[in-house]
């Protein structure tokens, strides 16, 4: 095949949360700039999956491999960290943003870690939250927004660096289906210009209608039925 | 249901003004986008129809150099029935007729394959998500395509859910009725 | 009451891990404040000339002993800052059940009765266990003890975890759990708090003043006037360097969370400016051990040069003096353990509240050592300038005392004990990063 390598490919990954198993032999693929939903019910292993892939957790078993020939299930842990700093954007239900930092400090925060100076990344982080239309709420700290200017900050700050991949754990998860939709669309509309992949983790079917493609999971592993499973894929392929 | 209702939009349409047929289906299908369209011999049988029954009444003709056509206006009964219509509660899924439910049940009587109708069911579901995803999140969309792309997938996603539990449900029984 | 009392009882008994901490180290604290308590009460009671065969006769003579039992009731001012850090272990935890309580038709007040008692439930475990070994330890070494100790034991052990009651109360009393879930902290007339803290100080060193006017200026001055003029002078420098604690923590977060680019100062700044107060109460009893510490250390110096120079005078028992100023110098170092406990604690409650949110941090790519470094920068960043005018205050107090006896000066050996308590502050604040590297693990991700 001459399609380029996938961002990701995670196969035959196991993960064990003392006794209780989260994934059991999950296999999965992100190419470079598509949106993928992982569904499935409560506990089928969807942020444990999600976790994998973003090199916050390391499997038990499986391998997976960042752009075809970096083995993240094996990469030093300072490695994981600069890799979720610079290449990867994380977004979670909530808890991402630092309580006591300012939307605009929070976001500013990933270009500070990378060694900008304040006045660059303030800057930065201002267009930033511009595009996600709360620039006007800058000088807020996160309890004193609503919960989608909350998210579409944790969106800004996710996407500052220019990540390759944005991971989205239920990023709606907290929200009226308004809300929620204003964020999914800035999402969207921003890594398509991007181009940047992403991976969202959700249980709501209008979420996942985001996305290009879908992968469900049921008790750890992903159902192999559809079209393109990337289990199948993955043989082929590899 | 579609045929039940036309009256009612079409004296809806005309309720902005006099209009002829072929611009009535127009602007149905505008106002309407993700509805099936309306076609242009149902809307002239309609039309004779409100007109018999004293909803509506001819207005004229123009023909615009073109070939002539008949103009229509709502009549005072016209609009009273209309503010009726509107006013009046929908009966909340007085029956439960459905395709995929009628699909599922009989593949079961039929020891067929539910579970991977199921499955193959959703795909499709997913992809027209997906695709009114497309249209309701496209730049520019307008209001009508984003209420009518809201309503259908509100409706998918309650398919979906049906779908979910009956899935669940599928396993278990043959969980009970096929122990290991 | 009764109700009140097995409600509190049983949600003592079916409390987590983290409040189990806090029951189990605010018995501590009862067993430490029972401890000292009951020594100052058996040390009080001798009566007359005795020879007790401990300490270098410094229990034989009524004088002495009354510095004695002064200086056990001087510690109990740390341990009671200790008390209050541990009270507020879990309390997230514990206004979340209050809310429940409140929900289920419990009147505020009750709520707020019931807490009390929980605090009184934990203090009454810690008090009779010391109350125990101190009665066994009593009849090993002393025989036939007079019927007013036991007396006083008794009352010691029953006032302890009542005044612990009462003090969680009164801790309390801004609290207002609503059936929500919301518990907020009302604010009080800040300024009424404020004047307290100020007037109280003042009134010893008023009293002393006037003690020493009415006698006249020629009269031998009494024991009682310099006791309260220290009292006062080590009371009022301790409020002003938790005061500056919380001032500069407040003013350094604004200024370097603006001009900052380093994300770990960033972070520490903000936090500090979010909630200023927060490291100064943490910090209190340190601070006031620095002074105490940065006193003695100088006084010590002040007597050590007046034995040595009138050595003969007092040849028989200089043993005597140095066995009194090193047990002196054992209670400020036992001080300064448990401000540091304390300092401690408060660091591990504050990660342990925020644990979910540091996960989530470290996941999204926050690096371990900033969060390391954020944390001990929110330890020493008010922690420095409040040292200065604690150090000064201590500075104050032996310089006084060496002019009043004819030697003057300021030596550099007082110094280390600023140092010291800036070392041990940064060493217990570093005891908690096992537990921020436990609360990054991305285990506590799988609940948010």
């Amino acid at each position: 095949m001459s399609n380029p390598a996938p961002l990701l490919a995670a196969r035959g990954l196991v993960k064990t949360y003392g006794g209780t198993p989260a994934l059991r032999g999950a296999s999965v693929v992100l190419r470079q700039g598509e949106i993928l939903a992982v569904t499935g019910a409560s506990g089928s292993g969807k942020s444990t999956l999600l976790h994998c892939l973003a090199g916050i957790v390391r499997p038990d078993e499986g391998s997976v491999v960042h752009r075809g020939s970096e083995r993240l299930d094996r990469a030093s842990e300072k490695r994981l960290s600069t890799l979720r700093r610079t290449e990867f954007g994380v977004v979670f239900q909530f808890g991402q943003l630092i309580p006591e930092l300012t939307a605009a400090d929070n976001v500013a925060l990933p270009l500070l870690l990378a060694g900008a100076p304040r006045a660059e990344a303030l800057e930065r982080a201002g267009e930033w939250l511009e595009r996600f239309g709360v620039r006007e709420r800058a000088g807020a700290r996160p309890g004193e927004l609503s919960g989608g200017q909350a998210q579409r900050v944790a969106l800004a700050r996710a996407l500052v660096t220019g990540p390759k991949a944005v991971f989205a754990d239920e990023p709606t998860g907290a929200l009226d289906s308004l809300a929620g939709e204003q964020v999914m669309t800035a999402l969207v509309r921003t890594v398509r210009e991007c181009g940047t992949s992403v991976l969202l983790v959700t249980h709501d079917a209008q979420v996942a209608a985001y996305a290009d493609r879908e992968v469900r999971l049921r008790d750890g592993a992903v159902l192999t039925d559809g079209a393109d499973a990337d289990a199948v894929l993955l043989e082929a392929g590899a | 249901m579609i045929g039940m209702s036309t009256r009612h939009i079409l004296l809806g349409l005309l309720a902005g003004g006099p209009s002829h047929g072929y611009d009535l289906k127009r602007r149905h299908d505008e106002r309407f986008p993700q509805a099936r369209p309306l076609a242009y011999g149902q809307v002239y049988t309609t039309l004779q129809r409100l007109v018999r029954d004293g909803l509506a009444e001819v207005d004229g003709t123009d023909s615009d150099g073109g070939p002539e056509r008949t103009l229509y206006r709502s009549t005072d009964e016209g609009a009273r029935e209309l503010a009726r219509w509107t006013g009046e509660v929908a009966p909340p899924a007085p029956f439960v007729t459905n395709e995929i439910f009628a699909k599922v049940v009989v593949s079961i009587l039929a020891s067929a394959d539910p579970a991977g109708y199921l499955r193959a069911q959703r795909e499709a579901h997913m992809a027209r998500m997906r695709e009114l995803t497309a249209v309701k999140t496209a730049p520019g969309a307008d209001l009508a395509t984003v209420l009518s792309a809201d309503y259908a997938l509100s409706h998918l996603d309650a398919d979906l859910r049906w779908m979910t539990t009956t899935a669940a449900r599928l396993t278990t029984l043959t969980a009970e009725v096929h122990p290991a | 009451m009764r109700t009140d009392l097995r409600l509190a009882w049983l949600l003592t008994r079916g409390s987590d891990r983290r409040e189990g901490w806090r029951a189990l180290l605010t018995a501590l604290g009862a067993a430490l404040a029972t401890a000292f308590a009951l020594a100052a009460v058996a040390v009080a009671s001798v009566r007359g000339q005795v020879r007790v065969p401990y300490a270098a006769g410094l229990l034989n003579h009524p004088g002495e002993r009354s510095g004695v039992v002064l200086v056990l009731v001087l510690l109990l001012v740390p341990v009671l800052g200790f008390l209050g850090q541990c009270a507020r272990i879990g309390a997230v935890h514990r206004d979340r059940r209050l809310a429940g309580l409140r929900l289920a038709g419990a009147a505020p007040g009750r709520v707020r009765r019931i807490a009390a008692l929980e605090t009184g439930l934990a203090c009454m475990a810690g008090t009779a266990v010391t109350a125990v070994f101190g009665a066994l330890l009593l009849l090993r070494f002393w025989h036939r003890p007079p019927l007013v100790l036991w007396a006083g034991f008794a009352a010691v052990a029953l006032c302890v975890p009542v005044l612990a009651s009462l003090v969680g109360a009164v801790a309390l009393r801004r609290v207002v759990a609503s059936p929500l879930g919301w518990v907020r902290r009302e604010r009080g007339v800040r300024g009424r708090g404020r004047a307290l803290a100020l007037v109280l100080p003042v009134l010893p060193l008023g009293a002393a003043g006037l003690l020493q006017l009415v006698r006249g200026p020629g009269a031998p001055s009494s024991s009682l006037s310099p006791v309260l003029a220290v009292f006062g002078a080590v009371a009022l420098t301790g409020v002003g360097a938790v005061g500056t604690a919380g001032a500069t923590a407040r003013a350094t977060g604004r200024w370097l969370g603006r001009r900052t680019g380093g994300p770990a100062v960033l972070i520490a700044a903000a936090r500090l400016r979010a909630d200023p107060w927060a490291a100064a109460r943490t910090h209190a009893a340190v601070l006031l051990v620095t002074v105490v510490g940065v006193g003695f250390v100088g006084v010590r110096e002040v007597l050590l040069e007046e034995l040595h120079r009138d050595g003969r005078h007092y040849a028989a028992d200089l043993d005597f003096y140095t066995t009194g100023i090193d047990l002196a110098g054992a209670a400020v170092l036992v001080a300064l353990l448990i401000g540091v406990a304390g300092v401690a604690v408060g660091t591990a409650e504050s990660l342990a509240t925020r644990r979910r949110g540091l996960a989530a941090q470290h996941a999204a790519g926050v690096p371990r050592g900033v969060l390391v470094r954020a944390l001990l920068l929110e330890t020493a960043l008010p922690l420095v300038p409040a040292l200065l005018p604690a150090t000064a205050g201590g500075t104050a107090v032996y310089v006084g005392y060496g002019a009043l006896h004819g030697a003057g000066g300021v030596s550099p050996l007082p110094l280390l004990v600023p140092a010291a308590v800036l070392a041990g502050g940064l060493l217990a604040a570093a005891t908690s990063l096992p537990l921020l590297r436990r609360s990054l693990h991305p285990a506590e991700l799988r609940f948010t």
